[in-house]
């Protein structure tokens, strides 16, 4: 599976209960967009270099949720990121 | 190969900002706000930055279907001038922001949309009501000093397309979010309603690390304001309606 994380254009903003990603100046998209706990939860993992198996298994340890539940989750939030040319994969 | 270049120092946003261009064009537009006084910072508009400024011009009326007018460097020059002040201000607390900002009574009244909404044309619309104690500070790109104890909304050379605005600064009460409607209609809204528009009406840098450091600001912006959705025609009667909402 490949590898994936968060455009070095793109930053993830917290302003004390929503989680934003924002974007620089040097991108297409303008704008922001603004996300729930759980995309809070798995934008949060593609600061660093991850994978959907690993985001997949970091939520299950923290929320009592499926496989399949989970993964659709992640599918739905980077597919949403990479319409924002947000993902470097 | 040889190049030219012109140094002037300005006071913006009470900044003192050392500029060096290429063309003297810039130096005209900024001639109201020559300062003596000893630089905070310096910018430098290179031949690079001028072409990044036409591509970026050209990528931005692309996206927006639109067909490119042909600006000259002299123009393309002003714009990056402006970009690399706004890039520097940004340690400085202060953000340029698009909108259209008018003072009645020494408080500032801040309208922003998408361009073409009628920004522009509301402020005139506040003029036509208060006469002269309506004062267009910047009709197009002021610049917002997001302190801790308030906004301060400050004039700038750079006053859109009608050249309206004016060398001062004002503390700004209020910002308006503006839609078109045919019936006028004001409400306040809440920070969380505004936030999106507000950072996206606010100047964000190319980086993410001035990026960071402008979040918070825009933070710190929605909740020092008050805020206003005004759904609004184009007659006098819009003025009306957002004054009396907006005075008290």
């Amino acid at each position: 599976m490949s590898d994936m994380k968060l455009n070095g254009n793109y930053l993830i903003h917290d302003d004390g209960n929503t989680k934003y990603v924002v974007s620089t100046g040097s991108t297409n998209f303008n704008g922001i967009a603004r996300g729930n706990e759980t995309a809070g939860f798995i934008i949060e993992c593609l600061r660093s270099e991850t994978t959907e198996d690993e985001i997949v298994s970091k939520m299950q340890e923290n929320w009592d949720v499926s496989d399949e539940l989970a993964r659709r989750d992640v599918r739905k939030i980077v597919e949403q990121l990479r319409t924002m040319g947000a993902v470097d994969e | 190969m040889m190049r030219a270049t012109m140094t002037g120092c300005y006071k913006i946003a009470g900044k003192t900002v050392a500029m060096t261009s290429l063309y003297p064009d810039v130096h005209e537009y900024c001639a109201e706000y020559r300062t003596d006084e000893a630089p905070d910072f310096a910018v430098e508009v290179t031949p690079a930055d001028i072409e990044d400024e036409d591509a970026r011009t050209r990528r931005e009326y692309a996206l927006e279907e639109r067909p490119v007018p042909g600006f000259s460097p002299e123009i393309l020059e002003q714009t990056a001038a402006y970009r690399k002040i706004a890039e520097r201000l940004i340690a400085y607390d202060r953000v340029v922001f698009h909108g259209a900002c008018v003072a009645v009574d020494g408080q500032g009244y801040l309208f922003t949309a998408k361009s073409g909404t009628g920004k522009s044309t509301h402020a005139a619309l506040w003029s036509e009501l208060l006469g002269e104690r309506a004062v267009n500070v910047n009709d197009d790109k002021p610049i917002l000093h997001v302190a801790d104890d308030g906004v301060t909304a400050y004039g700038t050379p750079w006053t859109g397309k009608h050249h309206r605005g004016r060398n001062m600064a004002v503390p700004l009460k209020a910002i308006c979010l503006l839609e078109q409607a045919a019936e006028n209609h004001i409400a306040p809204i809440t920070w969380k309603r505004a936030y999106p528009m507000l950072v996206q009406q606010t100047y964000r840098p190319r980086d993410a690390e001035r990026l960071a450091i402008t979040m918070p600001l825009v933070d710190r912006l929605a909740r020092s304001v008050k805020l206003y959705c005004l759904r609004c025609n184009m007659d006098l009667s819009a003025a009306e309606t957002a004054w009396n909402a907006m005075k008290g």
